[in-house]
């Protein structure tokens, strides 16, 4: 099957974000948290057209696509995270970028904090 | 017109929060903060005065929130505290600390005003807060922990005081409230934040920079101030 061309493809933003948490997580732990933070500030309606998935997750960082329309909603859904499986968590956007690749070299390469 | 620098005006250090100083503002920083004022809860203030952390490139400013009910003692407390503050705030939460605080011009912002069934703020009390200068603040901390029914409530009561400040030109103030690291947010997840809740997008970018900045100024006299009106400016391209 032929790929669609880049222009007739839904438009992306790519958040590079990092994880500061009590405790370590796990990427599936993330998405069920986002999502439900999601629903509870949006509502059902807006978060599916939020297009929210966390692409990659690993060592506190990592990479949540949304609709490029709604990076506004969706940051603010990340920043009602407030736990994640009952311990104190915070979700820290660094910036966000129209492609994956791009994401990751301006914000997730390079030196990290501790 | 340079990157705006951000502030959040209420943190509350060890003892009335988790993290201590220290922890707080170089959490603050590495979100990109550009200060934050350290505002304990006037019940629970630190035996001697806190040693403010200074960080390269960063400012940390002595705040305070004032919890009393009584009106007239609220009133000698700020009188006690407001020169050695550069940020004075009072919490609120019934009809007469609210006004009491809007129509003292030497408050700086008036915190979770909202009681009972009523937002806090009326035609009268904006109208003070607009004239003395007050700015409402917005805290982020319960915004962020509740769910449902009680942050509903919450977003009507914002919604409600919003209107008001729009009407009246009343300056508003986004700050964290954070007791602890975790409650701290990125400027930019503020600002988005208040924007979902009904804020413009302007609004929000004053209430998180050039409102703490302007408040600043306020409290923070040049090396020449003499009394109100008077000061002694030095330089050579002055007129």
């Amino acid at each position: 099957m032929k790929r669609l061309l880049p222009s007739l493809r839904a438009k992306k933003r790519y958040l590079a974000f990092e994880l500061i948490s009590e405790e370590p997580v796990s990427r599936s732990d993330i998405v069920k948290e986002v999502i439900s933070s999601a629903s509870s500030l949006l509502g059902d309606v807006t978060t599916s057209d939020c297009d929210i998935k966390v692409l990659g997750f690993e060592n506190g960082k990592g990479i949540i696509q949304c609709s490029h329309t709604k990076v506004k909603e969706t940051r603010a859904s990340l920043a009602t995270v407030t736990r994640i499986n009952g311990k104190r968590a915070t979700i820290h956007v660094l910036g966000s970028s129209g492609t994956v690749k791009r994401a990751t070299e301006k914000f997730l390469q390079g030196e990290s904090w501790s | 017109m340079g990157k705006p620098k951000f502030y959040d005006f209420c943190v509350h250090a060890a003892p009335d929060g988790d993290n201590t100083a220290p922890e707080l503002a170089s959490f603050a920083r590495h979100l990109g903060y550009s200060g934050i004022a350290l505002a304990n809860h006037s019940d629970k203030l630190p035996d001697k005065k806190p040693v403010l952390p200074s960080i390269e490139g960063f400012e940390v400013f002595q705040g305070i929130e004032l919890v009393e009910e009584n009106p007239s003692k609220l009133n000698s407390l700020i009188g006690k505290f407001r020169n050695s503050m550069d940020v004075l705030i009072v919490h609120g939460g019934s009809e007469a600390v609210n006004r009491a605080a809007l129509e003292n011009p030497r408050v700086d912002i008036l915190n979770h005003p909202a009681f009972d069934r009523s937002s806090g703020l009326n035609q009268v009390l904006a109208k003070a807060a607009a004239e003395n200068g007050v700015a409402i603040g917005i805290t982020l901390r319960p915004l962020l922990h509740f769910r449902g029914f009680r942050r509903i409530r919450l977003l009507s009561d914002l919604k409600a005081n919003l209107e008001l400040a729009r009407k009246y030109e009343v300056s508003l103030v986004l700050c964290s409230d954070a007791v602890s690291c975790f409650d701290l947010r990125s400027p930019m997840e503020t600002i988005a934040l208040a924007e979902v809740c009904g804020l413009e997008e302007d609004e929000a970018l004053n209430a998180i920079s050039t409102v703490p900045e302007r408040i600043l100024q306020k409290n923070r006299l040049g090396p020449g101030y003499i009394r109100e009106g008077i000061e002694v400016l030095e330089g050579e391209d002055l007129f």
